[in-house]
C-alpha cells in the first residue's frame, strides 16, 4: 500500500506539517510547528528536555490527535487516523521507553513487525508454519541487527542494548517508507552507540528518517538537516553545519553545556 | 509413510492422550456385570468437554490477557442452540448427523461469539473483565426471561438418540457418547492448538503483550481482540453442544458464574501461560468438582484452597510447575530430587490430614448436624462436639506443618543448587 501512494503521489514531500498545534488541558506543549521533511532525508530533532520532541513524534505517528494544524504523510492527511492506520500508509516508529512484546522470542517479535505488511492480516487460518518467505525475511532482519544467535530468547530476557537494537527491528521490519526514531541510542554506552550509527544509516537508506536524539555526535554524524524545538517552537531548520553555527541555536541549546 | 512417522516421532503425546482416554473407562469396567461404570463415563465426558471449555477460555485469558467472567454465555448459549437442534432433528424438522450436533454448539458459540464480543472487545482489562461479567449476569436473567428458548428454570430436555447417526452408532449408551467427547475434544484441541500458529494467534499474544506496540505495526488491537473473542466462543460452543450430548438437559446452570468460574480455575491452577497448562487444570478441578464433592460437604473449601496456594506459590500453575524443571531436566539431574521430593511428600500428607480432619469437623459440626449426618472413619462414629477429634485434628497439623516447613527448606537448598548447577552449565559459549 505504501509503495502505491508513492507512485501516485510522486512529488510530495514524506512528512508535513501546517501549523500544528498541541494542548493538554491549558498547557500548549506544541505552539504552531511548520516543518517539512522531503522523501529520502535523514531528517533529527533536537531541543532541550521537555521541548515537545516526543509529543511531536506522538502527533506524527497518530499517538495523539492535533488540537489544530494539520500533518500529511506523502500528501496525504493523517487527520482523525488512528496508529494502525498511518502505519499501513508507510510510517514505523520506536519508543523512547523500550517498548516489544516480551513474551515472545526475538524472532517472533521481528515476525510481527512483518506479518501485516506481508498481507498475513487478521488470518486466523492460515498456518506460519516455519520455512515460509516471511520466516526467511524476519531472520535476515536479526542478521542485520545481529541478533540472530537469540532468535530464541524471550525478547523481555535480552539485555538493554539488544531491546534497544530489537525496538528497532521491529520498527523497520515491515519495510515502511518513513521511519520515525525516538531516542534511538539513550542509556547505550559508546560501543553500543557507534554499533546503533552504524545500523541506523543502513536500514534508513533510501528511507525517510526523522529522529529525535539526544547525542550530537550521532545527530551530527546521521542527520540531512536538524530542527530545533524549544517550548514547542521551531528555532531553526537546517543543514548540521548551519545549525551548528546559527547563534539562536546556540544560545537556546548547544550552549547550555551539554556537549 | 515417511511423514506419518515424522509427525508421531514430534506429536507422539497426541495419539497417546487419545489411546489411554479410551482405555480409562476399561480400568473401571464391571466385568461381573460386563457394562461401564456410568459414573465415569460421564466424569470423563465431563473432562472432555470442560477440556475443551477451559482451552477456550485460555485463548482470552492466556493468550490475549483478557480476563473474561461470563465465558460460560458462550458455552451456555451454545449448549441450548444443540439442544434445540437436537429436538428439531429428532422432530424431523431437518436432517443432521448425531456426530455433527456439536459443531451446531459452535456456531452458536460463534454467533453469540460475535455479538458480545462487539460489545466487550470495545474495552480491554479491567474495564472488558467488568463488561464481561455484566453480559454474563444479563444472559443468566434472561434464562428466566425467554422460556421458548432457555425453557424458564426446568431448562431444555432433549434425546441423543436421533437415529441420525453417519457412523451407525446409536447413542444411547455413555460410552458412545464418550467416544464422541474424545473425538470431538481431540479436534478442538488440534484446531485451538494450530490456531495459536495463525497471524491471529500470534497477534493475540503480541496485543497482550503490548497492544499499543501492536498498533504500530499495523495491527488494530481492538479486531485482535473481536476476531480472538469470536474463535474463542466457537470453541466454548462446542464445549456447549456435547454437554447437551452428555446430560440431555441443559438449564440455565450451563451459563452461570459458577460456570465461567471453573473455566478461569481449571485454566489458572493448570497454568494458563502454557497451552496444555488448562487440560491439567480441567482434571484437577472436575475430580475435585466431581470426586470430593461426593467424599465432603466442603469441597468447595478445597478447591479455593488450591488455588489460593497456587496463586500464591506457583502463579504458572502446573504446567508452569513442570516447565522449572527443564533446566534440572537438560543437565540430566532429575533424579537427584526424587529422594528431596519423597521426603515432602510424607509430611506434606500429614499436614493435608490435618486440615482436612480440622475442615471436616467444622463442616460436620455446622452443615452435616444440620442435615442429621454423622461422621464416620470406617465403623467408628466421630462427634464433633467433643474435644478430643479437634485436639488431634490441631496436633497433626502443627506436626505435619512444622515438619513440612523444614523440608521444604532442606528441599529448597537443593533445588537452588541444582538451577545453579544447570546455570553454569548451560550459560553461552
Amino acid at each position: 500500500m505504501d509503495q502505491a501512494v508513492n507512485h501516485a503521489a510522486p512529488n510530495h514531500p514524506a512528512i508535513v506539517l501546517r501549523g500544528v498545534r498541541k494542548q493538554f488541558g491549558r498547557t500548549e506543549i506544541i505552539r504552531g510547528v511548520d516543518l517539512m521533511i522531503p522523501k529520502g532525508e535523514r531528517h533529527a530533532l533536537i531541543g532541550p528536555n521537555g521541548a515537545g520532541k516526543t509529543t511531536l513524534f506522538n502527533l506524527v505517528s497518530g499517538r495523539f490527535s492535533v488540537t489544530s494544524g494539520s500533518i500529511a504523510l506523502n500528501g496525504q492527511s493523517t487527520a482523525g487516523l488512528a496508529p494502525h492506520h498511518i502505519n499501513r500508509m508507510g510510517l514505523s516508529r520506536s519508543f523512547q521507553i523500550t517498548s516489544i512484546f516480551p513474551r515472545m522470542t526475538v524472532f517472533e517479535n521481528i515476525r510481527c513487525g512483518l506479518l501485516w505488511a506481508r498481507g498475513y492480516g487478521y488470518s486466523s487460518w492460515r498456518l506460519l508454519t516455519s520455512g515460509r518467505a516471511i520466516d526467511r525475511e524476519t531472520d535476515a532482519v536479526l542478521e542485520k541487527l545481529n541478533l540472530a544467535a537469540r532468535r530464541h530468547v524471550l525478547a523481555g530476557l535480552l539485555t538493554y542494548a539488544e531491546q534497544r537494537a530489537l525496538e528497532i527491528g521491529i520498527t523497520i521490519a515491515g519495510g515502511a517508507e518513513i521511519i520515525l526514531l525516538d531516542e534511538p541510542t539513550a542509556g547505550m554506552s559508546r560501543a553500543e552507540t557507534d554499533a546503533m550509527v552504524t545500523l541506523i544509516r543502513s536500514i534508513s537508506a533510501g528511507k525517510t528518517l526523522l529522529m529525535v536524539e539526544h547525542d550530537m555526535g550521532v545527530v551530527f554524524e546521521l542527520a540531512d538537516r536538524i530542527t530545533v524545538l524549544v517550548y514547542g517552537e521551531v528555532v531553526a531548520s537546517d543543514t548540521p553545519g548551519h545549525i551548528r553555527a546559527n547563534p539562536a541555536v546556540q544560545n537556546a541549546y548547544l550552549g547550555t553545556g551539554d556537549n | 509413510m515417511k511423514v506419518v512417522v515424522h509427525l508421531l516421532r514430534r506429536h507422539w503425546l497426541w495419539p497417546a492422550a487419545i489411546v489411554a482416554a479410551l482405555l480409562l473407562p476399561f480400568a473401571f469396567f464391571d466385568w461381573a456385570h460386563g457394562h461401564h461404570s456410568g459414573f465415569v463415563l460421564v466424569l470423563l465426558s465431563q473432562i472432555g468437554l470442560m477440556t475443551i471449555f477451559a482451552l477456550s477460555y485460555n485463548m482470552l485469558m492466556g493468550q490475549s490477557g483478557l480476563l473474561s467472567f461470563g465465558h460460560a454465555s458462550l458455552f451456555g448459549l451454545g449448549s441450548y442452540c444443540a439442544a434445540h437442534a437436537m429436538n428439531a432433528v429428532k422432530a424431523g424438522t431437518f436432517w443432521l448427523p448425531t456426530e455433527l450436533i456439536p459443531l451446531v454448539g459452535g456456531l452458536g458459540g460463534l454467533g453469540f461469539g460475535i455479538l458480545l464480543g462487539y460489545l466487550a472487545t470495545k474495552q480491554r482489562a479491567t474495564a472488558f473483565a467488568m463488561i464481561t461479567m455484566g453480559m454474563g449476569e444479563l444472559i443468566a436473567a434472561c434464562a428466566l426471561m425467554f422460556k421458548g428458548f432457555f425453557g424458564g428454570e426446568d431448562g431444555i430436555t432433549t434425546d441423543r438418540v436421533l437415529g441420525t447417526s453417519i457412523l451407525g452408532v446409536s447413542y444411547s449408551a455413555p460410552w458412545q457418547v464418550y467416544c464422541l467427547v474424545v473425538a470431538w475434544t481431540a479436534i478442538a484441541t488440534l484446531l485451538m492448538r494450530l490456531q495459536t500458529q495463525t497471524p491471529l494467534g500470534r497477534m493475540a499474544n503480541a496485543t497482550r503483550d503490548n497492544f499499543e506496540r501492536a498498533q504500530f505495526v499495523g495491527y488494530d488491537p481492538r479486531m485482535v481482540r473481536f476476531r480472538q473473542f469470536a474463535a474463542s466462543g466457537f470453541f466454548a460452543g462446542i464445549a456447549g453442544g456435547l454437554y447437551a450430548l452428555v446430560y440431555q438437559i441443559v438449564t440455565f446452570d450451563t451459563m452461570s458464574a459458577d460456570t465461567s468460574a471453573a473455566a478461569l480455575l481449571a485454566a489458572y491452577i493448570g497454568g494458563s501461560g502454557s497451552f496444555y497448562g488448562p487440560i491439567l487444570g480441567t482434571i484437577l478441578v472436575v475430580l475435585l468438582q466431581s470426586g470430593v464433592s461426593l467424599l465432603s460437604n466442603a469441597w468447595m473449601l478445597y478447591v479455593g484452597a488450591l488455588f489460593v496456594i497456587m496463586v500464591m506459590f506457583a502463579p504458572g500453575g502446573l504446567a508452569g510447575l513442570i516447565s522449572r524443571h527443564e533446566p534440572i531436566r537438560r543437565i540430566g539431574r532429575l533424579r537427584a530430587l526424587l529422594i528431596p521430593y519423597l521426603r515432602l511428600l510424607f509430611p506434606g500428607f500429614i499436614t493435608v490430614a490435618g486440615t482436612v480432619i480440622l475442615v471436616e469437623l467444622t463442616s460436620f459440626a455446622t452443615i452435616g448436624s444440620a442435615e442429621g449426618q454423622h461422621l464416620q472413619i470406617g465403623a467408628r462414629s466421630i462427634d464433633p462436639a467433643n474435644g478430643m477429634p479437634w485436639l488431634t485434628g490441631a496436633v497433626v497439623l502443627v506436626v505435619g506443618g512444622v515438619w513440612l516447613r523444614r523440608e521444604a527448606r532442606n528441599f529448597g537448598v537443593r533445588w537452588n543448587m541444582l538451577i545453579e548447577d544447570a546455570k553454569t552449565k548451560w550459560t553461552r559459549p
